[in-house]
């Protein structure tokens, strides 16, 4: 796709002034929904997300639980106000699609076996979206799993890396998805090394897809320690190491 | 004292490395055993487990539970008791083996919104939990205080073989019920008490993981921080089949310590 | 096709009768007095991609509402208006009984009365926002979505659309060749009024202002009353089964009148209030 104007300028800034390498500011707070089990709220970049999870908890009808396991049920959804321009409050065809990719990068981690007739409802709620709203939500939707004392076998972290001016950067803002050549959403368990979601829009040479995913993968691992940082820093306060009685 | 040592934990954090038997809350993955949920993590003779600091209460079979009656059936109550899965209470329970739901009044015995102590007999992963409430101390609850805690605080809250839910209950002149689903009712005539007792029992739901709670809570309660004898009291029996299965909390290691010396 | 639904929250009977005793005493179970609402936290402009936009936490409920202006035909029969469409959606985050999907009668009735307190008052002058009378006006958007419920949806919902509204800048569209254009300024929204909604159900004989869940899963009616800064009434709505008697709404509405003053002067003191 030819784009029409520069996205990374002479030094090497891109629109928002970050280097290629650089993540968006990352903010989280857990805990943030007084009625769910479990609850996150990400700022990451300009998206504003709230992740909130009910569960495990009885499944509603009756007959779509299953006997051996947990069902986990998702729901990505924008607010009207979140994006430029107003949107329909009705789910869309993107929304529906983003719920179930999320869905499916977040079942890997979780162990449904401990939970059988159960069900674990999760919610993600864009009340600001720019660029990556899927991957800041997954990154919430993890932290709120987690609040929610569900058994996880590893926390699932997500970014972006994408191509812009030809070149691969990391963590593509709106205006950047827009005008750029691609763009490559990854949510990663850091611990056990797997790819959970992988999408891409775009076009990429060999090289350029390789490069790619290594720099999402980064980016997936430098979300990770915001993330462990938040869950520690709620339960544990600035505690990080646990004092022993004298 | 036996070696045990401990860390906080989130998901997917490795607890230790090496040949040690999966307890609760964590996998063995490789040659390293793995956390599953936020809390503490202890290494022991016996094995490696995670208490977990937040989570829905799932019920196990014996526990005593508080829950609220929420409809009937012919043949059983359905009983809300904070869980994932609602529980049943046979009207066999109360009215006996010949109970005919034509000659005996369900709502007479036990009426939606009654709150009730009981113990789940039966729960496995084919069927919902069930109750009875034949045994001393279980039965409608007719009055006191009700509260909400996270179930994960409870063995924190009745501490080793009671302790902290005596120290309490002593300190405010109250009776204190907990079910281990994190639900509390409070009885006492003294409305001082009872709220003293309420925000004693909220400091350890929220500061159950911190060293030196104990201390605090006697501070609170304005009760010099010495050994506590063990005193019968009507809440014995529930106490005790927790108190006793908790072979490791913080608390535990504090009392050894002090205890050590008038052994 | 509406129909009573069985009530979601079963309350203890212990709470029932603990609630009971203390009204009857002139105090709630939260400790607040029968007038007293619960505290009112309003961050303004936290979504700097819409209009306008606030955050509004009211005890543990919360509601963000948000603002977003374009450029449409008028509705018919207000041709020479500007638009103003309310919508609101209760997220299945805000408690165990929210289910996601299209909006029940619970949550259109929220929507339109919340609505009506706006509209009735003339809260926004929408004379001023006419571009070519009769084809194209401006079109104000009000969206609301209500993260956590403890009761009182309507004065939460209510206080989060008016302090979204006075905080907005709208966009200044022309003309030019035919066709619409944002000329990039801003301006302040044509505010005449403030409208304030005050809460309050019967639980037995008495009457509470800004119930929390709990005290309207007891209630047996409920009474929305929205004044204006003049003091006067400008929307009313009673809703649940059950029924007030004339000396109780008149003193209800007494009470709404000088409560929605004194929100309306907290509202006032916001520092991006225009």
């Amino acid at each position: 796709m030819n784009q029409t104007k520069n996205l990374i300028d002479e030094n090497g800034r891109r629109t928002d002034g970050r280097n290629p390498d650089e993540l968006r500011q990352i903010k989280i707070t857990v805990g943030v929904v007084k009625n769910a089990d479990g609850s996150a709220f990400i700022e990451f970049g300009r998206n504003k997300i709230i992740a909130a999870v009910y569960g495990p908890r009885e499944v509603h009808p009756k007959h779509m639980a299953l006997p051996d396991r947990c069902i986990l049920r998702c729901r990505y959804h924008m607010s009207p106000f979140s994006t430029d321009t107003r949107k329909n409050p009705a789910p869309s065809r993107r929304e529906v699609e983003i719920s179930k990719v999320m869905r499916e990068s977040l079942e890997p981690a979780l162990i449904l076996e401990d939970y059988p007739r159960a069900a674990i409802d999760l919610f993600v709620e864009v009340l600001q979206a720019d660029g990556g709203s899927r991957c800041a939500g997954i990154t919430a939707a993890s932290i709120a799993l987690a609040d929610a004392g569900i058994n996880m076998r590893d926390i699932v972290s997500a970014c972006a890396a994408g191509k812009i001016d030809n070149k691969i950067v990391l963590d593509i803002n709106d205006t950047e998805d827009k005008e750029g050549g691609a763009d490559m959403p990854v949510a990663y368990m850091p611990h056990l090394e797997q790819v959970t979601l992988l999408q891409l829009d775009g076009i990429l040479t060999p090289e350029q897809f390789n490069e790619c995913l290594d720099k999402a993968i980064g980016g997936c691992n430098m979300v990770y320690e915001i993330q462990r940082q938040a869950l520690m820093q709620k339960y544990f306060g600035n505690e990080t190491e646990l004092k022993e009685e004298q | 004292m036996q070696e045990i040592k401990r860390k906080y934990v989130v998901p997917g954090d490795k607890v230790i490395e090496g040949n040690f038997r999966p307890l609760m809350n964590v996998i063995k993955a490789g040659n390293s055993i793995i956390a599953t949920r936020i809390g503490i993590a202890e290494t022991g003779r016996d094995g490696v487990k995670v208490i977990p600091l937040s989570g829905v209460y799932i019920p196990r079979v014996n526990d005593i539970v508080i829950g609220k009656i929420i409809d009937h059936s012919s043949l059983s109550w359905e009983v809300d008791v904070n869980s994932c899965f609602s529980a049943h209470l046979p009207a066999q329970d109360v009215f006996g083996r010949d109970f005919s739901p034509a000659r005996d009044d369900m709502g007479r015995q036990l009426a939606i919104g009654d709150l009730i102590a009981a113990r789940i007999i039966a729960f496995d992963r084919t069927r919902d939990p069930m109750l009875t409430i034949q045994d001393k101390d279980l039965g409608k609850i007719p009055r006191g205080e009700l509260l909400k805690i996270s179930a994960t605080r409870v063995p924190r809250l009745i501490g080793k073989r009671g302790s902290m839910i005596q120290t309490i209950e002593q300190a405010t002149q109250t009776r204190i019920l907990i079910g281990q689903n994190g639900i509390v009712v409070v009885m006492g005539r003294n409305l001082d008490g009872i709220k003293l007792s309420i925000r004693a029992i909220k400091m350890v739901e929220e500061e159950a993981h911190t060293a030196n709670l104990t201390q605090r809570v006697k501070a609170l309660l304005n009760v010099p921080d010495s050994p506590q004898a063990e005193s019968s009291s009507v809440t014995q029996t529930q106490n005790n089949q927790k108190g006793e299965e908790i072979q490791s909390t913080i608390e535990e290691v504090e009392e050894e310590k002090i205890e050590g010396g008038n052994a | 096709m509406s129909s009573s639904k069985r009530s979601t929250i079963i309350v203890e009977h212990l709470r029932k009768q603990q609630m009971w005793d203390a009204i009857s005493k002139g105090k709630r179970l939260d400790g607040r007095n029968l007038n007293e609402t619960r505290s009112i936290e309003i961050e303004q402009d936290i979504i700097k991609k819409a209009n306008g936009s606030a955050k509004v936490k009211l005890g543990n409920s919360e509601v963000v509402a948000g603002v977003k202006v374009e450029t449409g035909e008028p509705f018919e029969g207000l041709e020479n208006k500007g638009a103003l469409i309310l919508s609101a959606e209760v997220l299945p985050t805000a408690s165990p009984y929210s289910e996601p999907g299209p909006p029940d009668e619970e949550t259109i009735e929220l929507a339109r009365v919340v609505d009506r307190g706006i509209r009735e008052s003339y809260m926004i002058d929408l004379d001023k926002l006419v571009l070519v009378p009769g084809k194209i006006v401006y079109t104000i958007f009000v969206d609301c979505s209500v993260i956590n419920t403890d009761g009182n949806l309507f004065d939460a919902t209510s206080y989060a659309v008016v302090s979204a509204l006075v905080s907005s800048k709208l966009p200044v569209f022309e003309i030019q060749d035919g066709k619409v254009v944002d000329t990039g300024n801003k301006q302040d929204p044509p505010i005449t009024t403030i409208p304030i909604s005050i809460t309050a159900v019967r639980i037995g004989d008495v009457v509470i202002l800004d119930p929390t869940a709990e005290e309207e899963a007891c209630m047996d009616a409920r009474i929305t009353i929205t004044t204006n800064s003049n003091g006067h009434y400008t929307a009313l709505q009673k809703g649940s089964t059950g029924a007030f008697t004339v000396e109780q709404i008149k003193k209800a509405a007494d009470i709404a009148r000088i409560k929605g003053e004194e929100i309306r002067n907290k509202l006032k003191e916001l520092p991006k209030t225009g």
